[in-house]
């Protein structure tokens, strides 16, 4: 791989923290056969949960932070619990101490303090063909699909070595070659709010890692959001292309591409695939993580109907203290608004076993991540039924 | 004996195999406290990696493999390399924040535990130095999608009885093609063979020696087969046949890897 000599000075005499991060980006770049490094303009980090990352991740990250600064913006993924609420949600002590750890150690290498899964809510929004590096699937799929921004789905250590040195090797999604589709999705049935989450689920199974070109499907950001981000967990899937949508439908070749034909019965079938409780002893909402707007669709909906179980909605920090009537009317009927954690990645298992959702990330992750069995179900219909 | 490797990771380091015939995930598979094997599917379930030269197929499972790497680098108790057939990048992340040396592109099943081993991936290579390497050409002849096993002879130095592809010894810096050539003209009168495809070497392990094979496959026109003091008996079979015979070390490997990409 051909580095830049500002880049081979690194790799040979700079601190140790960018030389561990130009190895990682070197030995990534020759796996995947780069030609070399591109510049970002912003990195986005996962592995910030102590619950995933554990006692390994969290040394590795204080080691890390002693002489490490990142060196564009930079954003981290949700933490293991909301810092702010943790006694109060019977956290053990000793995992709210090891995740404040994780969080300073973040902080200490000058990363913004948003523990959040979606940065394009928070303003970091690269501009149609800007390169970036950012972890954490759902994210990666939205800035290359939806901003039209170029990333590969990056790992955690990958893209703190990105956020170091401030490029990232040049190959697959950074592109033109790897950003061509590689299936037709032709979806076949009116897909609406919870519907994105199912077909994301469905086309993700089929499509493994490839990239699909969708046709007969409208919905503003937030429906692609739910769509991008069930997609790119039940399949290893970066982006997608949106017929007379996203920004690069134009340029998608998809003469000869297979088809994929998506019906409701697909759909239906989907759910119930994923549905394996028959009673719930938690809503929760978010995974991605509720924008400021559907916190306070949220709230109305709780409002009008109050759910007998606990209601849990995940957001991000700039989110609930955007809204705090919404906040409050969630939590008078009992319910919880998190902050700087999402619904996979945080602690749930401590305390309860059945979980319903009308996310398909969650609805993916919830089985393995959290051992809990999982209602999926629209929000409409999840509030009648436990009502 | 020298095998060619690709660095992942850079450094040099010598050490005693480890050999993990299966994927191997780093969490759940070795333990961080005492760096010990826990996962079930090694072959020395409850072995220390600590100074060893870890050699699994490739990395599977969760990314906080990565970690687990460098925390066991961190406290001494790390293998002292890695050798991979084909990298991933949780191990090979995890190799360089360990500071470990690595390499790929090699058939670990020609290591053995046990195995003195040297690492250097500066040079894009590994070293046995205790093992004799002997360069073989294996070939496999096929006609309308059969291939040809034949039966070694009691007069051949090795394998007597077993059942291979036609085959035969490398001498000096031999052109490969060529000698597979010559012995498919020698072992079954073949003279129009047609040259197909070059498989990946495999590394065919018989105590201290390493048959280093390089596939071929050839297309013949006819089963006409006339067979030299080398073997005594032949078959055209279908390739998942082969299971059921007794044959030379690892020939499944050499024929999926003669028969691949085609």
């Amino acid at each position: 791989m051909h580095l830049t000599r500002g880049q081979e000075r690194l790799l040979v005499d700079g601190t140790a923290a960018q030389r561990k991060a130009m190895g990682i980006l070197v030995a990534i770049g020759e796996l995947y056969g780069a030609r070399g490094l591109v510049r970002i303009t912003s990195a986005h980090v996962a592995g910030a949960s102590y619950k995933m990352i554990g006692d390994p991740g969290l040394d590795f990250i204080e080691d890390f932070a002693r002489d490490a600064r990142v060196t564009v913006p930079t954003t981290v993924n949700p933490l293991g619990t909301d810092l702010r609420q943790w006694k109060e949600l019977g956290v053990p002590p000793e995992f709210a101490e090891k995740q404040a750890r994780i969080a300073r150690a973040y902080e200490g290498m000058g990363v913004r303090p948003v523990y959040s899964c979606t940065p394009y809510a928070l303003g970091v929004r690269p501009a149609l063909g800007e390169h970036v590096a950012w972890a954490e699937s759902n994210a990666t799929c939205f800035a290359n699909s939806v901003l039209g921004a170029r990333t590969n789905r990056e790992g955690g250590p990958s893209a703190l070595a990105a956020a170091v040195v401030g490029a990232t090797p040049n190959y697959g999604l950074h592109l033109d070659a790897g950003r061509q589709p590689t299936h037709v999705l032709d979806v076949r049935t009116k897909v609406r709010g919870f519907g994105f989450s199912l077909l994301g689920l469905f086309a993700g199974k089929v499509l493994g890692d490839g990239l699909p070109f969708v046709r007969g499907l409208v919905g503003g950001e937030d429906d692609l959001k739910w769509f991008g981000a069930a997609l790119a967990s039940s399949g290893s899937v970066g982006m997608f292309h949106l017929e007379r949508r996203t920004p690069e439908w134009r340029k998608a070749r998809t003469r000869g591409l297979p088809t994929v034909r998506v019906t409701k019965a697909d759909l239906d079938a989907t759910k119930a695939a994923y549905t394996t409780a028959d009673d719930a002893d938690l809503i929760a909402l978010g995974a991605p993580q509720l924008s400021a707007e559907e916190l306070r669709e949220i709230a109305a909906i709780v409002d009008r109907r109050a759910p007998r179980i606990p209601v849990w909605v995940f957001t991000s920090r700039a989110a609930r203290e955007a809204c705090p009537a919404a906040v409050a009317t969630i939590e008078r009927h009992g319910g919880r608004v998190l902050a700087d954690t999402c619904l996979e990645v945080t602690l749930l298992e401590h305390r309860f076993s059945r979980v319903a959702t009308p996310s398909g990330k969650g609805a993916y992750y919830l089985p393995s991540l959290c051992k809990q069995r999982v209602i999926l179900e629209d929000i409409e219909t999840l509030m009648e039924r436990f009502a | 004996m020298r095998i060619p490797a690709r660095r992942i990771a850079p450094g040099r380091a010598e050490g005693v195999a480890l050999v993990h015939p299966a994927p191997f995930s780093f969490v759940g598979g070795v333990d961080l406290g005492t760096g010990r094997l826990l996962d079930p599917a090694s072959d020395g379930p409850g072995e220390r990696v600590r100074d060893r030269v870890l050699a699994f197929p490739h990395g599977k499972g969760s990314t906080v493999g990565s970690y687990v790497i460098y925390g066991l680098a961190k406290r001494g108790i790390g293998p002292a390399a890695i050798v991979n057939e084909r990298a991933e990048a949780i191990v090979a992340v995890g190799a360089i924040l360990g500071g470990l040396p690595m390499v790929d592109g090699v058939d670990v099943q020609g290591l053995r535990p046990g195995d003195r081993v040297v690492v250097d991936a500066d040079a894009d290579e590994v070293l046995l130095p205790d093992v004799k390497a002997r360069p073989v050409v294996s070939v496999l002849l096929r006609n309308r999608g059969r291939v040809l096993l034949v039966q070694r002879s009691g007069k051949v130095g090795s394998f007597r009885g077993r059942w291979s592809a036609v085959s035969g010894y490398l001498e000096g810096d031999e052109d490969p093609r060529e000698r597979a050539r010559q012995e498919v003209r020698e072992e079954t009168g073949i003279r129009s063979a047609r040259f197909r495809h070059a498989g990946r070497a495999v590394l065919a392990r018989h105590e201290d020696t390493i048959y280093l094979v390089h596939p071929f496959l050839f297309d013949v026109p006819s089963r006409r087969v006339r067979l030299d003091w080398e073997n005594v008996a032949h078959r055209w079979i279908r390739p998942a046949e082969v299971a059921t015979f007794d044959t030379v070390p690892r020939l499944k490997d050499v024929m999926s890897s003669a028969l691949s990409l085609q």
